[in-house]
């Protein structure tokens, strides 16, 4: 398999999309360009209706963008083409098995599809995650729906996994399961997971990067210990009439009284002394969380295009 | 074109209908022998039945195989597999019309040969023409279900295509060529019977070459 690389960075790619649009009646999804590295988890961030599970099924060519480029695993993806899926594993919550059947049936269609397929792996994942193969789907919870979704990918060792929404609706111990299993996917330096989710706190949990979507276009990208590093949040006080100076990446958040909360994107030992003045007091530097940062970057966009 | 592919899906559709097919087969079956009873009354009520069970046969599978794949979004999951829209396609239109064909054939089948059995073959000229009308309803349905994927729409089809059988019958009983042939106990092809199966044959083929057509042609598959 030969394997895209990235021309800045010289690593390898396991899918990439660049300048991909989509226009529907009422939506748009504009310039996507990312790309996630091979033996990776990257993380597509964004609030509900931000083009996220659009973008996913662009990628798994289930839906044909009106222009850009996509590859996965080396290959171009389209609908025509079905050599490239047979190495990628593709969840969706919008995804539903036949009710009226039951796991292990389930099981062998799939297996009849994959030449890949790990009876012992399929075993294995069957205990792991509590299930029955002769249990009926239309008897299945929801968290059991979703761990028997993922055990027919993950039997088929796919070499990247395409994860929309998996731990959406999840009780604390089947999300527990299901990311603890995902962690031992990666533990194969080879395979690569992109997962989407408006949980931050499930996606900080396992990405190495992450990608911010927001009304169909990619609003910040960066690895996780990056974000983390570089955006803090700065308690100032400061005397009335202070107004915030135009330095890129600072922004107010919130304002009581005299205490002002801003955000910082690109945060350096140098960015309190741009803040020193007659009353100015820096209360506290903090870290922000992947939740806080999410957000921040949301409405700077957001305010990036009103203006 | 990934042909074991191909036979994985239809076999998988096969299996899925399995059970509408069981109870197609066997109403058509009954409907059938019913319509065979030397008893005015009965064969027309089991001739009534059979065109029923063909009618009903039709939309349901067009609902359980097709349709219900986007209503109950088990499509993701299907074309999530290493599968081409192609291959896709293929596989469900040939199993759709495949599960349809069964108790077709058979009741067509079934009427041919109890019409022989009884000494009426006089009536087999017109069963062609009747029961490719009824294959023709059907595939303008699963092309209507194909190019809009909505229910209500193909039920409108249906819906026109029961309307438009009563009005063929009545052009097919009032021909007094066909009358005459219908009454005997011999067996002639009337003209105007087979302009009537040409038509049929024509729109048939028109008819699946724009199924498929249409359905190789979707840009979003879900």
């Amino acid at each position: 398999m030969t394997m895209e690389l990235d021309s800045s960075t010289g690593t390898e790619l396991a899918a990439s999309m660049v300048d991909v649009s989509k226009s529907y009646k009422h939506f748009k999804l504009r310039n996507i360009h990312f790309s996630v590295e091979r033996g990776t988890v990257a993380g597509l961030i964004g609030p509900n209706g931000a083009g996220k599970s659009t973008t996913m099924r662009i990628l798994m060519g289930l839906v044909q963008p009106d222009s850009g480029v996509v590859s996965a695993l080396g290959k171009p993806i389209s609908s025509s083409e079905a050599a490239a899926k047979q190495d990628i594993g593709y969840f969706s919550d919008d995804m539903r098995l036949y009710k009226p059947e039951s796991l292990g049936w389930h099981m062998q269609f799939v297996r009849s599809l994959y030449p890949a397929w790990d009876d012992v792996y399929a075993t294995q994942l069957l205990d792991r995650f509590g299930l029955i193969s002769q249990q009926i789907v239309k008897g299945l919870s929801h968290g059991q729906r979703v761990k028997a979704m993922l055990l027919l990918i993950l039997a088929r060792r796919p070499k990247l996994l395409i994860l929309d929404e998996p731990t959406n609706g999840l009780d604390p111990v089947a999300k527990h399961e299901i990311l603890t299993e995902l962690m031992r996917v990666v533990e194969d330096d080879s395979r690569t997971i992109l997962y989407s989710s408006h949980n931050t706190q499930d996606v900080e949990q396992i990405s190495d990067s992450i990608t911010f979507i927001d009304r169909g276009q990619v609003i910040a990208s960066s690895n996780r210990d990056e974000f983390l590093d570089k955006w803090k949040r700065i308690k100032l006080h400061a005397p009335e009439g202070w107004k915030t100076p135009e330095v890129e990446g600072l922004r107010l958040e919130t304002c009581h009284r005299n205490l002002h909360v801003l955000s910082f994107s690109q945060f350096s030992d140098q960015v309190p002394a741009l803040l020193q003045g007659p009353g100015l007091v820096i209360e506290a530097v903090e870290s922000m969380t992947l939740e806080e940062i999410f957000v921040s970057s949301v409405m700077r966009g957001r305010e990036g295009s009103q203006s | 074109m990934n042909l074991q592919a191909i036979r994985i899906l239809f076999l998988k559709d096969l299996f899925l209908s399995r059970r509408q097919l069981f109870a197609y087969f066997a109403a058509g079956m009954a409907a059938t022998a019913l319509a065979c009873v030397p008893n005015a009354t009965l064969t027309f009520v089991g001739f009534i039945l059979v065109i029923t069970v063909a009618i009903a046969a039709g939309i349901h599978l067009i609902g359980t195989l097709m349709l219900s794949e986007t209503t109950d979004q088990t499509r993701l999951f299907v074309m999530s597999l290493p599968i081409s829209l192609l291959d896709y396609s293929i596989s469900k239109i040939s199993v759709v019309l495949t599960t349809y064909l069964i108790p077709w054939a058979s009741m067509f089948a079934g009427l041919v040969i109890a019409t022989f059995v009884l000494g009426k073959q006089g009536n087999v000229a017109v069963l062609p023409a009747i029961f490719f009308f009824l294959l023709c309803s059907f595939m303008l349905q699963l092309v209507t279900a194909v190019i809009t994927e909505s229910v209500g729409w193909t039920i409108c089809v249906m819906v026109g295509g029961n309307v438009c059988l009563n009005v063929f019958m009545m052009k097919l009983f009032g021909n007094a060529e066909v009358l005459e042939v219908v009454k005997s106990d011999v067996l002639t092809w009337p003209s105007y019977v087979l302009q009537i199966i040409s038509v049929e044959l024509l729109v048939f083929v028109v008819a699946l070459v724009t199924a498929f057509l249409f359905q190789t042609r979707k840009r979003d598959l879900v």
